[in-house]
């Protein structure tokens, strides 16, 4: 055995134990009716699983509501991420000391997160329901139409300070001599941030869009600490319902299933998502 | 030859190993007699998983009690949140050398857990305990512990809905206990002010809007199971209770609060915001104690059944894991704690009652809710039934649950809504 395999072994022995041997194992359990509370009676079904979950209609309502979660959640992170990232860009003063505060959100556990606006929302203890009450304003944050975008609204405020972290970092290492050009030429600021800025930072949004994007879909804590999915299944997102599916009604062949299926789509997703920034790259 | 020198020495330490292993496991096991006479020289140490709330520090406050009598058993309670208790007990019940020797067991997990195998069939040490009365065990709570013709649980405490009201609102609108569905709901909207929501509700998602909603479905003379042990909500009497619990939710409960469960309603009832909950029978005591959370409104609280006399019922119950080490030591524990004097002795000291003897110990109604308040239980836990027998209770309540919440939010018709809380429940207890 060559030094370099022998050298890279310790890598892939982790590798299998930390990762192959979970995936593998989940992947066999998928093909199986293995449930916890009914585990003499686990026996290979093959593909059955995987119809059964492609015939849940509860699945497929989760993944809906996992995708508007994405779209919109990472689109306002984005929106708002660009515009801070922009302004702090021309900051002269404190620039230190309000990055640092910008970014504080983003180190705070997602489970405390949804635990704390959950009171902070509560109708009877919350400050920001006291506070609209105040001026005449009511607005039930985890009621029917309203839950989910309060989902997303938790979201935006931890994870806006992650794309100004990306985006601020891409803006500073711009080339400065196209914005030059474009000021001695005249070019007013919005033709300039459309003409010049957004296509040179495209691949740096790009990256960030798929990292919030993957990282959006994986939303567990907040459903759990504040909605349990509710009302009725309008915050069901799909790692909860595989949540409940799996450790709550203990089917962990059919959670298996739901948890492989959802990783083809995705896997699929990023794939045409790379072609289209090579495509992008080669224009 | 020296290689297969070490290989055979290697081989006789590994068996060795393993002898001493099987030996030593089959040395803990022995502490199984499979008898309910316990010697009072029994020793071992009990580990016990319980959910951080007052009826567990009640539980604690009896220990050295129970070790005069058992001077050798050391109780270890481990206190943690409801969340946690589930997933750590079905972990406990599937490693070879158990975290837990006793559990207590919620009553959606009763089924599931004594199919699985998880649990001891308690029936031996029941019938061999001396003076133990197991009949006396209310009916209603003794058959959430009973599976397929054998007893698992041993009735620890009892979650019984009734309604929970303001003596002086009511006196003061000249409203007397509601009867039926349309009364509870004409003293809802009659108490309901600027002030006051007339009363507040539970409706969230899962098990609390099945849990509240089953006791309207009691009122309305419905049940959850037809005759035939198939679940059947489509019925007429479930709908005029989810049409009688949405209008209320709109007419009479506080805005903003469909996502509220027990917690919410207690604050609610307890700040003056609420003039009635339907709640778990014991926060009565809690509500009128002096100097407790309900401030100077202690005392106008008072229990009634709900309409019609029906309610449901929920428990804890304790069990025995079926890879204990220390049976004996865990039965003279729960024997103990649930005998008729433990019994005595938990509920003088807030616990609530899952035994019928002890509404006439008159150790026992002189405190706490009183009298009346006693005699309210017993009849609420006479008559009485659990949202979900058998299996998959926990995914059958939660279905129902979600459903019945959509109802409420407005999403589905009442009629779908039922009519697919039905389908699914049916589907998910037949897996």
């Amino acid at each position: 055995m060559s030094f370099r395999i022998r050298m890279i072994l310790p890598l892939i022995a982790t590798f299998v134990a930390a990762v192959g041997y979970p995936l593998f194992y989940s992947f066999y359990l998928s093909l199986t009716s293995y449930k916890i509370t009914q585990r003499w009676d686990s026996h290979f079904v093959g593909l059955n699983q995987y119809r059964d979950v492609f015939a849940n209609s509860d699945y497929w309502s989760a993944m809906k509501v996992t995708g508007l979660f994405v779209v919109i959640g990472v689109f306002l992170e984005l929106s708002l991420g660009l515009a801070i990232a922009l302004s702090l860009q021309r900051q002269k003063r404190f620039r230190d000391f309000t990055r640092s505060f910008l970014l504080s959100p983003m180190f705070i556990t997602p489970i405390a997160v949804g635990l704390m606006f959950r009171f902070l929302l509560n109708q009877q203890l919350g400050a920001i329901p006291t506070i609209l009450d105040k001026v005449g304003f009511s607005y039930d944050f985890f009621g029917s139409g309203n839950a989910l975008f309060t989902m997303i609204m938790i979201d935006t405020w931890q994870w806006t300070p992650f794309m100004v972290l990306l985006i601020l970092a891409g803006l500073e290492s711009l080339s400065k001599q196209p914005f030059e050009a474009a000021r001695v030429d005249g070019a007013k600021p919005f033709y300039t941030f459309r003409r010049i800025t957004i296509p040179m930072l495209a691949p740096i949004l790009t990256v960030a869009i798929l990292i919030r994007s993957l990282d959006a879909l994986k939303v567990f804590e907040y459903v759990y600490a504040t909605t349990r999915g509710g009302p009725g299944i309008e915050t069901q997102t799909i790692q909860y319902f595989t949540y409940q599916t799996g450790i709550q009604y203990y089917r962990l062949g059919n959670a298996s299933a739901m948890a492989y299926l959802l990783l083809i789509i995705v896997m699929i997703i990023v794939v045409v998502l790379f072609k289209q920034i090579e495509k992008t790259r080669r224009l | 030859m020296r290689k297969t020198g070490i290989r055979r020495s290697l081989l006789a330490a590994g068996v060795v190993l393993i002898m001493g292993i099987i030996t030593a496991c089959g040395g803990s096991s022995s502490s199984s007699s499979g008898s309910g006479k316990i010697s009072a020289d029994t020793a071992g140490t009990l580990r016990v998983l319980m959910e951080g709330v007052p009826d567990t520090d009640i539980v604690k406050g009896l220990l050295a009690d129970f070790n005069k009598d058992f001077p050798k058993i050391d109780v270890q309670i481990e206190p943690i949140a409801y969340d946690q208790i589930r997933d750590k007990l079905v972990a406990s019940f599937q490693a070879s050398k158990p975290t837990y020797d006793i559990a207590i067991i919620d009553n959606p997990w009763v089924g599931d857990f004594a199919r699985a195998g998880f649990l001891k069939p308690l029936d031996d040490l029941v019938n061999s305990t001396e003076g133990y009365d197991y009949e006396d065990f209310s009916a209603p709570l003794r058959s959430i512990g009973e599976v397929d013709g054998k007893i698992y649980g041993i009735p620890f405490y009892n979650y019984g809905l009734g309604l929970i009201y303001r003596t002086d609102l009511f006196t003061e609108a000249r409203l007397s206990e509601p009867a039926s569905l349309d009364d509870l709901e004409a003293a809802a909207k009659k108490l309901n002010s600027g002030l006051r929501s007339g009363i507040a509700m539970q409706p969230q998602r899962g098990y609390k809007a099945f849990e509240e909603w089953g006791n309207y479905l009691f009122a309305a003379g419905g049940s959850v199971y037809g005759s035939d042990g198939k679940v059947n909500l489509s019925t007429p009497e479930a709908k005029k209770a989810l049409e009688t619990y949405i209008a209320m939710f709109k007419s009479s409960a506080p805005k903003n609060s469909l996502n509220w469960a027990f917690d919410e309603a207690l604050r609610a009832v307890s700040s003056d915001k609420a003039a009635m909950m339907v709640s778990y029978n014991w926060m009565l005591p809690t509500l009128n104690k002096v100097g407790g959370s309900a401030g100077a409104l202690a005392g106008k609280f008072k229990l009634a059944t709900m309409p019609g006399g029906k309610q449901v019922l929920g428990s804890w119950d304790w069990a025995i894991p079926a890879n204990s080490k220390v049976s004996d030591a865990a039965w003279a524990f729960i024997s103990w704690l649930t005998s008729k004097a433990g019994e005595t002795a938990r509920v003088s000291a807030g616990g609530a009652p899952v035994r019928t003897s002890v509404f006439s110990d008159s150790a026992v109604s002189n405190t706490g809710g009183g009298a009346d308040y006693y005699a309210t239980v017993a009849k609420i836990l006479g008559n009485s039934e659990p949202m979900c027998l058998g299996s998959n209770c926990d995914e059958m309540i939660n279905a129902v649950g979600t459903e019945l919440n959509a109802a409420i939010a407005g999403k589905k018709s009442v009629d779908a809504a039922l009519r697919d809380a039905t389908t699914k429940a049916n589907k998910i207890q037949s897996k």
